[in-house]
């Protein structure tokens, strides 16, 4: 298997077309840290079952022929579908470009670019100095207070006139004391390649409370690598909540360091795939100081030929004691040419914790499915309403009480589609 | 309507049924009962369907069909209603929808329309009252974190709502209270009528003391040693069943 | 490279007539394809033996030494260790434990194992390896009435070649991996087991590994064949004695069962681990794999590890037969700077196929001890079933467990449950039991006995006991 490269000097090129400006160092620093350290390829630990080669063919074709992203007016569809479905406070970054129109400017939120600011410094991890090279701007977002509506990241892409490749930098402050909701919503459209490589960073102050949701509903066949690095103040809480609908090759990071005492975490997510789908969730949560609590439960569904991946790892650093670290993940393979790799990681440095993981794969319950039968339902419906079963519980856990019956809809068109073909 | 002949059952290897035969007509209550490991819990299954249960020899005709080529689903759908003895956690499955459901694959197999969504709600609210259980059931998961008897009350309001014409209630009235006891057997009662036919498999007669049976079978050993009238549940519950061994065995 | 180039290098290497002068018949430090050549020649073997570690030796030269594993440890010379050693008595080999060197008798007798007394009250054959060379088999009559052949590798690649020649490397093949690589060009001796057809092997067969000499490397060989509907319980204990430089162990062990068959191989391990500052000890890189070749076939391994400096040791099951069913039941303790990487690889391929793993690891000191599994269903695998439980106990803060297991589950019939657990031994357990009366040492004693209860109940009774004797052992002033 030959490993595909990253055609860099059209990347160079590329990045020398754009504008200078405060972002511009980076933009360097950048490229030479591709040069160098290329990205991930199977042989890597944390990538061994998904393969970035269709995310850098998308980028070499996007770069060979001029690195434009071109919307069409279906975009603003798309757009106005998502945003009236989920009453939010949206700001939007449509084919990597960063779009305030929608959004409500109060007083509890401050929104400031890279370019008016400055760039953050690169990031060591893998993707970052893609995202940083080719980063038109970002986003720097600090909630100071509560908001009445949920602030809205809608990062959608459009490529129906030609492929799109992005990427989408966000940095966000939750202030101490602060109650906040936040929706992360990706999509996509149009028949051509897209990319999307987005990186969001997120810094929750001290007794701050989160509530993020997480929607991926990209179209399928499209790629998206996303990371999300969560750092947690003292007696900060996160509850989170991520669902994979859509997408070609997902892969999805998410980074969470709890640095202090007191701080909690639950996230949970589920995903479903069929046909083509590869979707790759992995975690990693650093528990530096006790106690603190984190808490993951992933969800599958797969039928089609697909193949998911989730590897979630906790790793407890000497001296956090105090750790309370739990996580589990349950698969349902509905096809023959499903495959789930999936992999519970715990390093523990400290013995003053609790950690558990627990794994599963399987089917439905045939004893669940006989109490159907005997109650008249016929085995494809009783197969039917026990899938949708092993998705609503984590439905039922969005923590922003207003997107559930969205999340409900798209999770139903999802599944309707998914099992619609032989179950039985 | 339920003639059983000479049925013999085995499950893997296990051979548990070993030539039973029962006859249930309309409007008959009876109860069955035996030792744990008689085969009760065995013969409700089968009625059932379930396909764990491999039938090895004999005839099951309902309603003048052959009861055996057909699916547990059309078998519920014909009428036939088993009360489980360990009724099944579903999480996930909201209550309300199973039970709609369930009417509904009824209703359509009869070739009536789709209940309506607020009749629906209106029957099973009042069900629900008279099973001395809270509304708020509908909303949970199917028998999820349910105690015992919350389990068996769910299972007679399904049976309620789904008005079977042949009800097998296996071991209904175990790990019940006293109230929870009544509640379930004045829901059995309730139900009783001369076009339809009520078997209550249990260990206990306590169960018969409310709910008055015509007939009272007892199987040991995967057949049926006695029948008789409601006496001979009296007569068990002095005598326990040991001396049933040697019944069998002469 | 041509004939004569490789007849030149040995020549050039050994010009003073290697075989008689080295005393005690080992080789100086140093790998080349001369050694492997002496080697082969040393022990008299067959062509077809030489070209199979010639070819060995080549692939292990072409490849590079793991890094994954969660293992720390300087690099290893391999120019440093010598690959042939053998005992003084080898010339003329005693035939009855009477003939024994009486010196090599109160050796095994400093470690605990009176062998004379456990092979004559316990009915077991003892196939004891001081070194590389067997020096002692017994009741092989009692076997070979039943049909089986046990002896030593090297007899039974004189004595069985067409046997050796159709099973060697079929399990881990020569490039399986660096170790293993290493092993099959310079091994040096170790057991062989057939169980023919239907036969129920009459005793339970055991073997005990030493290492002795300084700067020797242990390249032990285990061959153990099940043939169709047979059964066999094979036993294999190891101690080492008190050594300042550390000591590469390299082993590899093949399990083939055949239709119906059962192997049963249970491990008592307690090489010397190193001192509390973690000087000396035996690096432990062994391959253990069995092949459920047959129908209904079935493999289980027991291991109970606390010893070595490190550890790297995963006796693995390919299911390739309907129906066939692995098993691996495992304690591994990791005391003061013990690092140990430990678990096992189900490979499920056949149809029907289940397994089974039970993993618990102690950890304490500033020692790190992970469990690494594979659980891997192949997309014609229908019907898989797989559970695992892997559970880890804390004692003490410096210390580390981790739990790295992977499952890759490519048939949608299949059944996986992992669980994973992490506990401690906490100091209200051990209050509680003090309270009570009970000495802290034996409060901790009986709760890491309670914990790996699973685990010893699997292992043949006597094994049971000085399994547990040695876990006492293993972790004396791992609390306070």
């Amino acid at each position: 298997m030959k490993q595909q490269n990253l055609a860099i000097n059209e990347l160079r090129e590329a990045v020398l077309r754009m504008p200078a400006d405060r972002l511009s160092a980076t933009r360097t620093a950048a490229i030479a840290s591709l040069k160098q350290n290329g990205l991930p390829t199977l042989r890597h630990e944390d990538w061994k079952y998904t393969d970035l080669r269709p995310a850098i063919e998308i980028s070499n074709q996007w770069l060979a022929a001029g690195a434009n992203n071109t919307a069409s007016d279906t975009v603003a569809d798309a757009i106005a579908t998502i945003t009236s479905s989920l009453d939010a406070n949206w700001l939007l970054i449509t084919n990597g470009v960063i779009d305030t129109s929608h959004f409500d400017r109060g007083a509890s939120i401050e929104i400031a670019r890279f370019s008016d600011t400055s760039a953050p410094p690169l990031a060591d991890k893998p993707l970052a100095d893609l995202n940083a090279a080719l980063l038109n701007d970002g986003l720097k977002i600090h909630v100071h207070a509560a908001t009445e509506k949920p602030l809205g990241l809608l990062i959608i892409d459009a490529a129906d006139t030609g492929a799109s490749v992005s990427q989408v930098n966000i940095e966000i402050k939750i202030a101490a004391g602060c109650d906040a909701e936040l929706i992360e919503y990706q999509a996509s459209l149009g028949t051509q390649d897209s990319y999307c490589n987005s990186i969001i960073s997120m810094q929750v102050e001290e007794s701050a409370h989160v509530s993020y949701v997480r929607i991926q509903d990209r179209r399928i066949g499209h790629t998206q690598t996303a990371r999300q690095s969560i750092s947690m103040g003292a007696a900060s809480d996160l509850n989170m909540a991520s669902y994979d609908l859509g997408g070609g090759l997902i892969r999805n990071d998410l980074d969470i360091d709890l640095n202090a005492p007191h701080a909690n975490v639950v996230f949970n997510g589920l995903y479903l795939a069929g046909d083509g789908q590869h979707i790759d969730n992995h975690s990693r949560v650093d528990h530096r100081v006790g106690p603190a609590s984190s808490s993951q439960e992933y969800r599958g569904i797969l039928n089609g030929r697909c193949r998911c991946v989730w590897n979630g790892k906790a790793i407890v650093h000497k001296g956090a004691d105090g750790t309370d670290a739990n996580q589990s993940n349950h698969n349902l393979l509905l096809s023959d040419h499903a495959e789930i790799d999936a992999k519970p990681e715990l390093e523990i440095y400290a013995d003053e914790v609790k950690c558990s993981h627990g794994t599963t794969v399987g089917q439905l319950d045939e004893t669940s499915l006989f109490y159907l039968r005997t109650r008249g339902l016929d085995r494809r419906q009783a197969k039917q309403i026990l899938t949708h079963a092993f998705a609503a519980d984590l439905v039922g856990r969005t923590p922003i009480d207003m997107t559930r019956d969205t999340i409900t809809a798209l999770v139903g068109a999802r599944l309707a589609v998914l099992i619609q073909e032989e179950l039985l | 309507m339920l003639e059983i002949k000479n049925l013999k059952v085995r499950i893997g290897d296990t051979e548990i049924l070993r030539g039973l035969s029962l006859s249930v007509k309309a409007g008959e209550v009876h109860a069955i009962m035996g030792p744990n490991g008689s085969g009760k819990s065995t013969l409700a299954q089968v009625v059932a369907g379930h396909e764990d249960y491999v039938v090895t020899a004999g005839d099951v005709t309902y309603m003048g069909n052959n009861l055996l080529e057909l699916d547990p689903e059309i078998r519920a759908r014909e009428g036939i209603f088993l009360g489980f003895q360990y009724p099944v956690e579903i999480a996930g499955v909201n209550n309300a929808y199973l039970l709609k459901a369930a009417v509904n694959a009824k209703r359509l197999h009869q070739g009536l329309g789709e209940i309506d969504a607020f009749e629906f709600l209106k029957v099973a609210r009042e069900k629900m009252a008279t099973l001395g259980m809270d509304p708020k059931f509908l909303n949970r998961g199917v028998n999820e974190g349910f105690s015992g008897g919350e389990k068996k009350r769910n299972e007679v309001l399904q049976m309620a709502m789904l008005e079977p014409r042949l009800a097998i209630l296996d071991e209904t009235d175990s790990g019940l209270d006293i109230d929870a006891l009544k509640a379930v057997a004045q829901g059995v009662n309730a139900l009783r009528s001369p076009e339809r036919a009520i078997v209550l498999v249990t260990h206990y007669q306590r169960l018969l003391d409310y709910i008055e049976p015509d007939h009272v079978h007892v199987l040991s050993e995967g057949r049926i040693v006695r029948s008789g009238d409601k006496s001979l549940a009296h007569e068990l519950e002095e005598k326990g069943y040991d001396w049933l061994r040697e019944v069998a065995n002469a | 490279m041509s004939s004569e180039n490789i007849e030149s290098i040995v020549n050039r290497r050994y010009e003073h007539g290697f075989i008689t002068d080295i005393e005690s018949h080992g080789l100086p430090p140093g790998l080349d394809e001369s050694v492997v050549r002496a080697i082969s020649t040393l022990k008299k073997e067959p062509q077809f033996m030489l070209e199979w570690r010639l070819q060995a030796y080549r692939q292990w030269r072409e490849m590079t030494e793991p890094t994954w594993a969660h293992v720390h440890y300087p690099p290893i010379d391999f120019e440093g260790i010598s690959y042939y050693s053998a005992p003084k008595s080898d010339a003329d080999k005693p035939q009855s434990l009477d003939e024994v060197d009486p010196k090599l008798l109160e050796t095994y007798d400093k470690l605990g194992i009176p062998l004379h007394e456990r092979a004559r009250l316990a009915g077991v054959a003892v196939d004891a390896v001081f070194d590389s060379v067997s020096v002692a088999t017994t009741f092989k009559a009692k076997l070979s009435e039943a049909g089986v052949i046990f002896c030593s590798f090297s007899e039974a690649v004189r004595e069985h070649p067409e046997l050796v020649q159709k099973y060697l490397g079929s399990v881990v093949p020569r490039r399986d991996n660096f170790y293993a690589a290493l092993n099959a060009a310079v091994f040096s001796d170790g057991s062989f087991v057939y169980i023919p057809k239907g036969v129920r092997c009459p005793m339970e067969l055991s073997t005990y590994f030493r290492i002795n000499a300084a700067n020797t490397g242990q390249f032990e060989r285990t061959l153990i064949i099940a043939d169709e509907g047979s059964h066999v319980s094979y036993l294999e204990g190891c101690t080492a004695p008190m050594r300042d430089e550390n000591q590469l162990h390299a082993a590899v062990v093949e399990l083939v069962a055949l239709e119906g068959a059962e192997i049963k191989y249970s491990t008592v391990q307690n090489w010397y681990p190193g001192d509390e500052n973690g000087v000396g000890g035996i690096y432990n890189f062994v391959t253990k794999r069995g092949d459920c070749r047959g129908d209904n076939s079935k493999i289980s391994w027991t291991q109970v590890e606390t010893g070595s400096a490190i550890t790297w040791k995963y006796p693995s099951c390919l299911l390739r037969g309907n129906n066939s069913v692995g098993e691996f039941y495992s304690v591994a303790v990791a005391n003061n700077m013990q690092q140990a990487d430990t678990g096992t690889k189900m490979i499920h391929i056949g149809a029907n196929t289940s397994s089974t793993i039970v993993s618990k690891g102690i950890s304490a000191g500033h020692a790190q001890n992970a469990y690494r599994g594979l659980v891997k269903v192949m997309p014609q695998a229908h019907g898989a079933r797989n559970h695992t439980q892997c559970d880890s106990l804390l004692i003490g803060k410096n210390c580390g467990a981790h739990t790295f297991p992977y499952m890759e589950i490519k048939n949608p019939s299949a059944k996986i449950e992992h669980e994973a657990t992490t506990s401690k031994i906490s100091a209200d357990q051990l209050f509680y039991c003090r309270q009570r009366g009970i000495s802290e040492e034996d409060a901790v004693n009986m709760i890491v006995n309670g914990f790996c209860k699973e685990v010893f109940k699997e292992l043949p009774m006597e094994f049971a006991v000085e399994a547990q004797a040695l876990l006492n052992v293993s972790l004396e002033g791992a609390v306070g």
